[in-house]
Protein backbone atom coordinates (compact mmCIF):
# COMPACT_ATOMS: atom_id res chain seq x y z
CA UNK A 1 0.00 0.00 0.00
CA UNK A 2 1.37 3.22 -1.17
CA UNK A 3 1.48 6.87 0.89
CA UNK A 4 -1.46 8.13 -0.69
CA UNK A 5 -3.69 4.44 -0.21
CA UNK A 6 -2.91 4.72 3.72
CA UNK A 7 -3.66 8.24 3.73
CA UNK A 8 -7.33 7.61 2.18
CA UNK A 9 -7.68 4.21 4.41
CA UNK A 10 -6.83 6.45 7.23
CA UNK A 11 -3.90 4.21 8.75
CA UNK A 12 -1.64 5.82 11.44
CA UNK A 13 1.20 7.31 9.19
CA UNK A 14 4.91 7.95 10.03
CA UNK A 15 6.94 9.89 8.15
CA UNK A 16 11.31 11.34 8.58
CA UNK A 17 13.13 13.68 6.80
CA UNK A 18 16.20 13.43 4.60
CA UNK A 19 18.11 15.56 2.84
CA UNK A 20 20.26 15.13 -0.06
CA UNK A 21 23.87 15.33 0.02
CA UNK A 22 26.13 18.65 -0.45
CA UNK A 23 27.47 16.71 -4.01
CA UNK A 24 26.86 14.04 -5.71
CA UNK A 25 27.20 10.90 -3.58
CA UNK A 26 23.61 9.60 -2.10
CA UNK A 27 25.00 6.27 -1.13
CA UNK A 28 25.57 7.14 2.79
CA UNK A 29 22.48 8.56 2.65
CA UNK A 30 20.69 5.47 1.42
CA UNK A 31 22.73 3.11 3.66
CA UNK A 32 21.63 5.31 6.59
CA UNK A 33 17.75 4.77 6.32
CA UNK A 34 17.69 1.50 5.78
CA UNK A 35 16.99 0.16 8.70
CA UNK A 36 13.31 2.09 8.38
CA UNK A 37 12.64 0.30 5.08
CA UNK A 38 8.84 -0.98 5.23
CA UNK A 39 8.56 1.18 8.55
CA UNK A 40 8.25 4.52 7.46
CA UNK A 41 5.65 5.29 5.30
CA UNK A 42 7.47 7.78 3.37
CA UNK A 43 10.38 10.20 3.32
CA UNK A 44 10.27 14.03 2.72
CA UNK A 45 13.13 15.06 0.69
CA UNK A 46 14.16 18.39 1.73
CA UNK A 47 14.45 21.38 -1.04
CA UNK A 48 17.49 23.11 -0.14
CA UNK A 49 16.86 23.17 3.52
CA UNK A 50 17.49 26.47 5.27
CA UNK A 51 18.39 28.05 1.97
CA UNK A 52 21.43 25.69 1.46
CA UNK A 53 22.86 24.44 -1.51
CA UNK A 54 21.90 20.27 -1.84
CA UNK A 55 21.43 17.98 -4.59
CA UNK A 56 18.25 18.33 -6.15
CA UNK A 57 14.73 16.93 -4.45
CA UNK A 58 13.34 15.50 -7.64
CA UNK A 59 16.58 13.60 -8.27
CA UNK A 60 16.95 12.81 -4.54
CA UNK A 61 13.32 11.58 -4.07
CA UNK A 62 13.92 9.56 -7.83
CA UNK A 63 16.87 7.79 -6.13
CA UNK A 64 15.01 6.67 -3.50
CA UNK A 65 11.97 5.32 -5.69
CA UNK A 66 15.02 3.06 -6.94
CA UNK A 67 15.46 1.57 -3.64
CA UNK A 68 12.41 1.23 -2.36
CA UNK A 69 11.46 4.20 -0.37
CA UNK A 70 8.93 6.34 -0.94
CA UNK A 71 9.06 10.14 -1.37
CA UNK A 72 7.27 12.88 -0.04
CA UNK A 73 8.87 15.90 -2.77
CA UNK A 74 9.17 18.89 -0.93
CA UNK A 75 8.85 21.79 -3.38
CA UNK A 76 8.87 26.08 -2.28
CA UNK A 77 8.98 28.91 -4.12
CA UNK A 78 12.44 30.33 -3.23
CA UNK A 79 14.26 29.50 -6.50
CA UNK A 80 11.65 29.05 -8.80
CA UNK A 81 9.22 31.06 -10.66
CA UNK A 82 5.88 30.08 -12.02
CA UNK A 83 7.40 28.57 -15.40
CA UNK A 84 9.88 26.44 -13.51
CA UNK A 85 7.48 25.45 -10.48
CA UNK A 86 5.07 23.81 -13.36
CA UNK A 87 7.84 21.98 -14.92
CA UNK A 88 9.66 20.41 -11.84
CA UNK A 89 6.39 19.08 -10.82
CA UNK A 90 5.33 17.54 -14.24
CA UNK A 91 8.99 16.10 -14.17
CA UNK A 92 8.39 14.99 -11.02
CA UNK A 93 5.03 13.18 -12.03
CA UNK A 94 7.03 11.60 -14.99
CA UNK A 95 9.40 9.97 -12.70
CA UNK A 96 6.96 8.70 -10.24
CA UNK A 97 7.22 10.68 -7.56
CA UNK A 98 3.61 11.07 -6.49
CA UNK A 99 3.52 12.71 -3.12
CA UNK A 100 4.38 16.46 -2.80
CA UNK A 101 4.58 18.94 0.32
CA UNK A 102 4.03 22.56 -0.90
CA UNK A 103 6.12 25.67 1.40
CA UNK A 104 7.04 29.05 0.42
CA UNK A 105 10.77 28.39 1.60
CA UNK A 106 12.92 30.23 3.83
CA UNK A 107 14.72 33.49 2.45
CA UNK A 108 17.83 33.35 0.62
CA UNK A 109 20.02 35.18 2.88
CA UNK A 110 19.49 32.84 5.57
CA UNK A 111 21.46 30.21 3.28
CA UNK A 112 25.17 29.38 1.91
CA UNK A 113 24.78 31.75 -0.91
CA UNK A 114 22.96 34.42 0.77
CA UNK A 115 23.77 37.27 -2.16
CA UNK A 116 21.53 34.87 -4.30
CA UNK A 117 17.78 36.17 -6.06
CA UNK A 118 14.99 35.26 -3.95
CA UNK A 119 12.24 34.26 -6.15
CA UNK A 120 8.74 34.03 -4.20
CA UNK A 121 6.82 34.46 -7.95
CA UNK A 122 4.27 32.78 -5.61
CA UNK A 123 3.86 31.58 -2.40
CA UNK A 124 2.75 28.29 -1.14
CA UNK A 125 -0.86 28.93 -1.10
CA UNK A 126 -0.26 30.00 -5.35
CA UNK A 127 1.71 26.82 -5.15
CA UNK A 128 -0.94 24.72 -4.04
CA UNK A 129 -3.27 26.26 -7.17
CA UNK A 130 -0.79 25.63 -9.53
CA UNK A 131 -0.91 21.89 -8.21
CA UNK A 132 -4.36 21.58 -8.34
CA UNK A 133 -4.48 23.07 -11.66
CA UNK A 134 -1.72 20.45 -13.11
CA UNK A 135 -3.92 17.75 -11.14
CA UNK A 136 -6.88 18.97 -13.19
CA UNK A 137 -5.14 18.90 -16.36
CA UNK A 138 -4.10 22.63 -17.09
CA UNK A 139 -1.41 24.85 -16.64
CA UNK A 140 -1.45 27.41 -14.32
CA UNK A 141 -2.77 29.82 -17.39
CA UNK A 142 -5.37 27.37 -18.84
CA UNK A 143 -3.48 25.46 -21.40
CA UNK A 144 -4.37 22.20 -21.70
CA UNK A 145 -1.45 19.33 -20.53
CA UNK A 146 -0.65 16.27 -22.38
CA UNK A 147 -0.87 13.74 -19.73
CA UNK A 148 -1.88 15.22 -16.53
CA UNK A 149 -0.04 14.01 -12.89
CA UNK A 150 -2.41 13.01 -10.29
CA UNK A 151 -0.41 14.42 -7.02
CA UNK A 152 -0.92 14.17 -3.18
CA UNK A 153 -0.93 17.26 -1.98
CA UNK A 154 0.69 17.94 1.37
CA UNK A 155 1.41 21.28 3.00
CA UNK A 156 2.73 22.73 6.72
CA UNK A 157 1.53 24.28 9.58
CA UNK A 158 3.54 26.21 12.16
CA UNK A 159 1.07 26.17 15.25
CA UNK A 160 3.63 29.02 17.12
CA UNK A 161 3.73 31.45 13.91
CA UNK A 162 1.24 34.43 14.42
CA UNK A 163 -0.75 36.44 14.28
CA UNK A 164 -2.79 33.62 15.06
CA UNK A 165 -6.21 33.99 13.60
CA UNK A 166 -4.60 34.46 9.84
CA UNK A 167 -2.32 31.65 10.26
CA UNK A 168 -5.76 29.17 10.56
CA UNK A 169 -7.30 31.24 8.40
CA UNK A 170 -4.37 30.05 5.98
CA UNK A 171 -4.03 26.88 7.30
CA UNK A 172 -8.25 26.67 6.47
CA UNK A 173 -7.39 27.93 2.70
CA UNK A 174 -4.34 25.58 2.24
CA UNK A 175 -7.12 22.75 3.02
CA UNK A 176 -9.47 24.52 0.54
CA UNK A 177 -6.93 24.20 -1.86
CA UNK A 178 -6.36 20.71 -1.94
CA UNK A 179 -3.98 20.14 0.72
CA UNK A 180 -5.08 16.29 2.08
CA UNK A 181 -1.98 16.55 5.10
CA UNK A 182 -0.70 18.76 7.33
CA UNK A 183 3.15 18.26 7.96
CA UNK A 184 3.99 20.25 11.56
CA UNK A 185 7.15 22.24 13.61
CA UNK A 186 8.06 20.01 15.99
CA UNK A 187 5.92 20.03 19.42
CA UNK A 188 7.17 19.09 22.69
CA UNK A 189 4.01 19.55 24.34
CA UNK A 190 0.77 17.57 24.66
CA UNK A 191 -1.79 19.54 24.77
CA UNK A 192 -0.47 21.30 22.05
CA UNK A 193 0.05 18.16 20.19
CA UNK A 194 -4.09 17.75 20.93
CA UNK A 195 -4.99 21.06 19.88
CA UNK A 196 -3.08 21.23 16.38
CA UNK A 197 -4.35 17.49 15.85
CA UNK A 198 -7.85 19.12 16.18
CA UNK A 199 -7.11 22.30 14.38
CA UNK A 200 -6.06 20.06 11.57
CA UNK A 201 -8.39 17.77 11.13
CA UNK A 202 -11.39 19.93 11.50
CA UNK A 203 -10.64 21.70 8.24
CA UNK A 204 -10.80 18.07 6.83
CA UNK A 205 -6.51 17.32 6.51
CA UNK A 206 -4.64 14.83 8.03
CA UNK A 207 -2.58 16.07 11.03
CA UNK A 208 1.30 14.40 11.01
CA UNK A 209 2.52 16.33 13.97
CA UNK A 210 6.35 17.25 14.14
CA UNK A 211 8.57 15.62 16.37
CA UNK A 212 12.38 16.34 16.79
CA UNK A 213 14.26 14.70 19.79
CA UNK A 214 16.13 17.13 21.85
CA UNK A 215 20.24 15.64 21.87
CA UNK A 216 20.85 18.74 24.56
CA UNK A 217 19.62 21.84 26.55
CA UNK A 218 21.90 24.22 23.94
CA UNK A 219 19.42 22.52 21.26
CA UNK A 220 16.43 23.14 23.63
CA UNK A 221 17.63 26.70 23.69
CA UNK A 222 17.80 26.63 19.99
CA UNK A 223 14.13 25.64 19.53
CA UNK A 224 12.70 27.82 21.71
CA UNK A 225 14.41 31.00 20.18
CA UNK A 226 12.96 29.40 16.86
CA UNK A 227 9.56 29.22 18.22
CA UNK A 228 8.99 30.85 21.67
CA UNK A 229 6.84 28.65 23.58
CA UNK A 230 7.51 25.69 21.90
CA UNK A 231 9.56 24.07 24.45
CA UNK A 232 8.17 23.90 28.25
CA UNK A 233 10.65 25.36 31.16
CA UNK A 234 10.84 22.06 32.66
CA UNK A 235 11.92 19.95 29.59
CA UNK A 236 14.95 22.03 29.38
CA UNK A 237 15.80 21.93 32.95
CA UNK A 238 15.85 18.32 33.04
CA UNK A 239 17.90 18.27 29.84
CA UNK A 240 20.32 20.31 31.97
CA UNK A 241 20.07 17.99 35.13
CA UNK A 242 20.60 15.05 32.93
CA UNK A 243 24.06 12.87 32.90
CA UNK A 244 22.83 11.70 29.23
CA UNK A 245 20.41 14.51 27.30
CA UNK A 246 20.63 12.69 24.33
CA UNK A 247 18.63 9.65 26.24
CA UNK A 248 16.49 11.97 27.79
CA UNK A 249 15.71 14.14 25.14
CA UNK A 250 14.82 10.49 23.05
CA UNK A 251 12.66 9.49 25.73
CA UNK A 252 10.70 12.69 25.66
CA UNK A 253 10.02 12.05 22.50
CA UNK A 254 9.17 8.58 22.45
CA UNK A 255 6.90 9.71 25.05
CA UNK A 256 5.50 12.17 23.56
CA UNK A 257 5.03 10.26 20.32
CA UNK A 258 2.89 7.22 22.28
CA UNK A 259 0.45 10.30 23.48
CA UNK A 260 -0.16 10.98 19.72
CA UNK A 261 -0.54 7.21 18.78
CA UNK A 262 -3.50 7.48 21.34
CA UNK A 263 -5.23 9.92 19.41
CA UNK A 264 -3.52 11.30 16.12
CA UNK A 265 -3.35 10.20 12.90
CA UNK A 266 0.61 10.58 11.78
CA UNK A 267 3.62 11.61 13.28
CA UNK A 268 6.46 13.28 11.30
CA UNK A 269 10.32 12.86 12.83
CA UNK A 270 13.27 15.37 12.13
CA UNK A 271 16.52 14.98 12.13
CA UNK A 272 16.39 11.04 13.17
CA UNK A 273 20.18 10.16 14.29
CA UNK A 274 18.73 6.99 16.05
CA UNK A 275 17.45 5.01 12.83
CA UNK A 276 17.42 1.60 14.40
CA UNK A 277 15.58 2.44 17.69
CA UNK A 278 13.31 4.66 15.27
CA UNK A 279 12.85 1.74 13.22
CA UNK A 280 11.57 -0.47 16.11
CA UNK A 281 9.00 2.45 17.99
CA UNK A 282 7.74 2.96 14.18
CA UNK A 283 6.44 -0.81 14.61
CA UNK A 284 5.33 -0.41 17.79
CA UNK A 285 3.57 2.94 17.39
CA UNK A 286 1.51 1.40 14.66
CA UNK A 287 0.22 -1.08 16.70
CA UNK A 288 -0.21 0.67 19.60
CA UNK A 289 -2.43 3.04 17.14
CA UNK A 290 -4.52 0.27 15.95
CA UNK A 291 -4.92 -1.08 19.64
CA UNK A 292 -6.65 2.38 21.11
CA UNK A 293 -8.48 2.11 17.66
CA UNK A 294 -9.82 -1.13 17.79
CA UNK A 295 -10.57 -1.25 21.61
CA UNK A 296 -12.50 2.08 20.64
CA UNK A 297 -14.13 0.49 18.10
CA UNK A 298 -15.18 -2.84 20.19
CA UNK A 299 -16.54 -0.07 23.47
CA UNK A 300 -18.56 2.17 20.85
CA UNK A 301 -20.27 -1.24 19.91
CA UNK A 302 -20.49 -2.59 23.56
CA UNK A 303 -22.16 0.28 24.34
CA UNK A 304 -24.67 -0.01 21.73
CA UNK A 305 -26.08 -2.57 22.63
CA UNK B 1 11.29 59.11 -3.13
CA UNK B 2 13.80 56.84 -4.05
CA UNK B 3 16.27 56.04 -1.31
CA UNK B 4 20.14 55.66 -2.31
CA UNK B 5 23.40 54.06 -0.42
CA UNK B 6 26.67 55.24 -1.35
CA UNK B 7 28.99 52.45 -2.87
CA UNK B 8 32.28 52.29 -0.70
CA UNK B 9 34.88 54.79 -2.17
CA UNK B 10 36.99 51.89 -3.80
CA UNK B 11 34.04 50.54 -5.65
CA UNK B 12 33.64 54.27 -7.32
CA UNK B 13 37.37 54.86 -7.48
CA UNK B 14 37.60 51.78 -9.58
CA UNK B 15 35.51 52.82 -12.69
CA UNK B 16 37.01 55.78 -13.14
CA UNK B 17 39.45 56.11 -16.26
CA UNK B 18 40.21 59.94 -16.63
CA UNK B 19 41.97 62.33 -14.36
CA UNK B 20 39.66 65.12 -14.70
CA UNK B 21 35.84 64.85 -12.73
CA UNK B 22 33.05 66.41 -12.78
CA UNK B 23 30.82 65.16 -9.12
CA UNK B 24 26.78 65.88 -10.00
CA UNK B 25 24.64 64.81 -7.12
CA UNK B 26 20.59 65.49 -6.62
CA UNK B 27 18.56 67.14 -4.48
CA UNK B 28 15.09 65.24 -4.45
CA UNK B 29 15.16 61.49 -3.45
CA UNK B 30 19.57 60.82 -3.25
CA UNK B 31 19.92 64.27 -1.47
CA UNK B 32 17.26 63.91 0.56
CA UNK B 33 18.07 60.72 2.66
CA UNK B 34 22.07 62.78 3.00
CA UNK B 35 23.64 60.03 0.29
CA UNK B 36 23.35 61.98 -2.56
CA UNK B 37 23.22 65.15 -1.97
CA UNK B 38 25.71 68.41 -1.89
CA UNK B 39 27.03 67.32 1.19
CA UNK B 40 27.91 64.15 0.08
CA UNK B 41 28.72 65.39 -2.96
CA UNK B 42 31.59 67.97 -1.41
CA UNK B 43 33.27 65.38 0.69
CA UNK B 44 33.49 62.92 -2.24
CA UNK B 45 35.46 65.45 -4.32
CA UNK B 46 37.62 65.81 -1.50
CA UNK B 47 38.72 62.31 -1.67
CA UNK B 48 38.99 61.98 -5.22
CA UNK B 49 41.81 65.29 -4.36
CA UNK B 50 43.60 63.65 -1.60
CA UNK B 51 44.11 60.61 -4.87
CA UNK B 52 45.09 63.24 -6.91
CA UNK B 53 42.22 63.57 -8.98
CA UNK B 54 41.06 67.18 -10.84
CA UNK B 55 37.15 68.21 -9.44
CA UNK B 56 36.40 70.27 -12.08
CA UNK B 57 32.93 70.72 -10.95
CA UNK B 58 30.28 69.31 -7.83
CA UNK B 59 26.94 70.21 -8.46
CA UNK B 60 23.51 69.57 -7.44
CA UNK B 61 20.03 69.53 -8.97
CA UNK B 62 16.48 69.43 -7.24
CA UNK B 63 15.87 65.86 -9.46
CA UNK B 64 18.44 64.96 -12.15
CA UNK B 65 15.86 62.56 -13.38
CA UNK B 66 13.76 64.97 -14.37
CA UNK B 67 15.70 66.22 -18.14
CA UNK B 68 14.59 69.37 -18.05
CA UNK B 69 16.13 70.26 -14.56
CA UNK B 70 19.18 68.59 -15.61
CA UNK B 71 19.71 70.82 -18.70
CA UNK B 72 19.16 74.10 -16.84
CA UNK B 73 21.88 72.43 -14.16
CA UNK B 74 24.15 71.81 -16.94
CA UNK B 75 23.62 73.86 -20.03
CA UNK B 76 25.90 75.98 -19.87
CA UNK B 77 28.52 73.80 -18.18
CA UNK B 78 31.47 73.19 -20.39
CA UNK B 79 33.37 70.00 -19.55
CA UNK B 80 35.79 68.51 -21.70
CA UNK B 81 36.06 65.43 -23.41
CA UNK B 82 38.78 64.02 -21.12
CA UNK B 83 36.07 64.34 -18.00
CA UNK B 84 34.59 61.56 -15.97
CA UNK B 85 30.98 62.37 -14.44
CA UNK B 86 30.67 61.13 -10.93
CA UNK B 87 27.25 60.76 -10.05
CA UNK B 88 25.37 60.74 -6.93
CA UNK B 89 21.83 60.47 -8.20
CA UNK B 90 19.57 56.90 -8.29
CA UNK B 91 19.55 54.97 -11.28
CA UNK B 92 17.26 56.92 -13.37
CA UNK B 93 18.58 60.67 -12.74
CA UNK B 94 22.63 59.24 -13.16
CA UNK B 95 21.50 57.78 -16.94
CA UNK B 96 20.31 61.19 -17.70
CA UNK B 97 22.69 63.05 -16.64
CA UNK B 98 24.59 60.55 -18.88
CA UNK B 99 22.35 60.76 -21.75
CA UNK B 100 22.47 64.37 -21.90
CA UNK B 101 26.60 64.64 -21.36
CA UNK B 102 27.17 61.67 -23.43
CA UNK B 103 30.25 61.48 -20.99
CA UNK B 104 31.66 58.51 -19.29
CA UNK B 105 29.86 58.16 -16.26
CA UNK B 106 30.30 56.34 -12.33
CA UNK B 107 27.42 55.53 -10.29
CA UNK B 108 28.29 56.62 -7.09
CA UNK B 109 25.24 54.98 -5.13
CA UNK B 110 23.23 52.00 -4.98
CA UNK B 111 19.35 52.77 -5.70
CA UNK B 112 17.85 50.84 -2.76
CA UNK B 113 13.69 51.41 -2.73
CA UNK B 114 11.11 53.79 -3.14
CA UNK B 115 11.09 55.08 1.15
CA UNK B 116 9.13 57.12 3.31
CA UNK B 117 10.85 59.91 5.70
CA UNK B 118 10.24 59.72 9.40
CA UNK B 119 12.22 62.09 11.46
CA UNK B 120 15.25 61.41 9.29
CA UNK B 121 15.14 57.49 8.71
CA UNK B 122 13.93 56.13 5.28
CA UNK B 123 11.97 53.50 5.71
CA UNK B 124 11.40 50.57 2.32
CA UNK B 125 7.85 51.41 1.30
CA UNK B 126 7.30 50.21 -2.09
CA UNK B 127 9.34 48.05 -4.57
CA UNK B 128 7.27 49.54 -7.59
CA UNK B 129 5.89 46.08 -8.18
CA UNK B 130 3.57 47.26 -10.59
CA UNK B 131 0.53 45.67 -9.50
CA UNK B 132 -0.70 46.91 -6.23
CA UNK B 133 -2.44 45.08 -3.72
CA UNK B 134 -2.36 47.72 -0.89
CA UNK B 135 -6.42 48.55 -0.97
CA UNK B 136 -6.33 45.05 0.45
CA UNK B 137 -4.29 44.88 2.71
CA UNK B 138 -4.74 47.76 5.23
CA UNK B 139 -2.64 50.67 2.54
CA UNK B 140 0.05 48.63 4.08
CA UNK B 141 2.39 47.04 1.29
CA UNK B 142 3.76 43.88 2.22
CA UNK B 143 5.55 43.29 -1.01
CA UNK B 144 8.51 45.97 -0.06
CA UNK B 145 7.94 45.39 3.58
CA UNK B 146 7.91 41.70 3.81
CA UNK B 147 11.24 39.73 2.79
CA UNK B 148 9.22 37.35 0.87
CA UNK B 149 6.49 39.35 -0.68
CA UNK B 150 4.08 37.54 0.39
CA UNK B 151 1.33 39.02 -0.63
CA UNK B 152 -1.64 36.52 1.00
CA UNK B 153 -0.84 35.71 4.02
CA UNK B 154 2.14 35.55 6.85
CA UNK B 155 4.93 32.85 6.65
CA UNK B 156 5.79 30.87 9.95
CA UNK B 157 8.88 32.53 10.17
CA UNK B 158 8.39 35.29 12.49
CA UNK B 159 9.52 34.94 15.90
CA UNK B 160 7.46 37.22 18.81
CA UNK B 161 6.41 39.21 15.84
CA UNK B 162 9.75 39.67 14.24
CA UNK B 163 10.50 39.12 10.65
CA UNK B 164 13.24 36.08 11.33
CA UNK B 165 15.13 37.69 7.68
CA UNK B 166 15.60 41.00 9.58
CA UNK B 167 14.46 41.28 12.65
CA UNK B 168 12.25 44.09 11.98
CA UNK B 169 8.39 43.97 13.27
CA UNK B 170 6.15 41.82 10.21
CA UNK B 171 4.86 43.53 8.22
CA UNK B 172 1.37 40.78 8.63
CA UNK B 173 1.11 41.64 12.25
CA UNK B 174 0.46 45.49 11.38
CA UNK B 175 -1.90 44.49 8.55
CA UNK B 176 -3.30 42.20 11.11
CA UNK B 177 -3.72 45.37 13.62
CA UNK B 178 -5.12 47.62 10.62
CA UNK B 179 -7.61 45.00 9.08
CA UNK B 180 -8.75 41.75 9.39
CA UNK B 181 -8.54 40.20 5.81
CA UNK B 182 -9.45 36.27 4.62
CA UNK B 183 -6.70 35.26 3.09
CA UNK B 184 -6.85 34.24 -0.55
CA UNK B 185 -4.78 33.58 -3.59
CA UNK B 186 -3.16 36.06 -5.29
CA UNK B 187 -0.91 34.99 -7.88
CA UNK B 188 0.97 38.47 -9.43
CA UNK B 189 1.07 39.91 -12.24
CA UNK B 190 4.72 40.92 -13.18
CA UNK B 191 3.89 41.58 -17.27
CA UNK B 192 1.72 45.29 -15.68
CA UNK B 193 5.06 46.62 -15.29
CA UNK B 194 6.57 45.54 -18.54
CA UNK B 195 3.65 46.65 -20.18
CA UNK B 196 4.11 50.26 -19.80
CA UNK B 197 7.40 52.17 -20.96
CA UNK B 198 6.40 55.45 -20.93
CA UNK B 199 3.13 57.26 -19.58
CA UNK B 200 1.88 60.61 -20.71
CA UNK B 201 1.61 62.05 -17.32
Amino acid sequence: MNFAEKLSKGKFLITAEIAPPRGTDFKDILESIKPLKGKVDAFNVTDCQRSNVRMSAVAMSKILLENGFEPIFQITCRDRNRIALQSELLGAWALGIKVVCVMTGDFTTLGDHPESKPVFDVDSLGLLEIVKKLNSGTLLNGRELKGKPSFTVGAVFNPYAGPKRLQVEKLKLKVELGARFIQTQPIYDAKLARETHELISSFGAIPILGILPLRSPKMARFMEKLNPGSVPKELVERLEESQNPVEYGWKKALELSEEIAEFGRGIHFMLVGKIKELAQFAVYLKRRNHEVRENSRSRWNNNGR
Amino acid sequence: MVVVKLKDFEEIVAFVKTNRLAILGCELGAGRCLNGGLKKAKALKEKFENLGFTVVTVKTVGGACVLEHTEKMLGKLSLGKDTTVVSLSCGAGTQVIAEYLGLPTVSATDTLFIGAEKKGLFERYCDACGDCIISQTGAICPVSRCPKSLRSAPCGGAVNGKCEVNGKPCVWFEIENRTKIVPKVIIPNYKKVFEVDAEDE
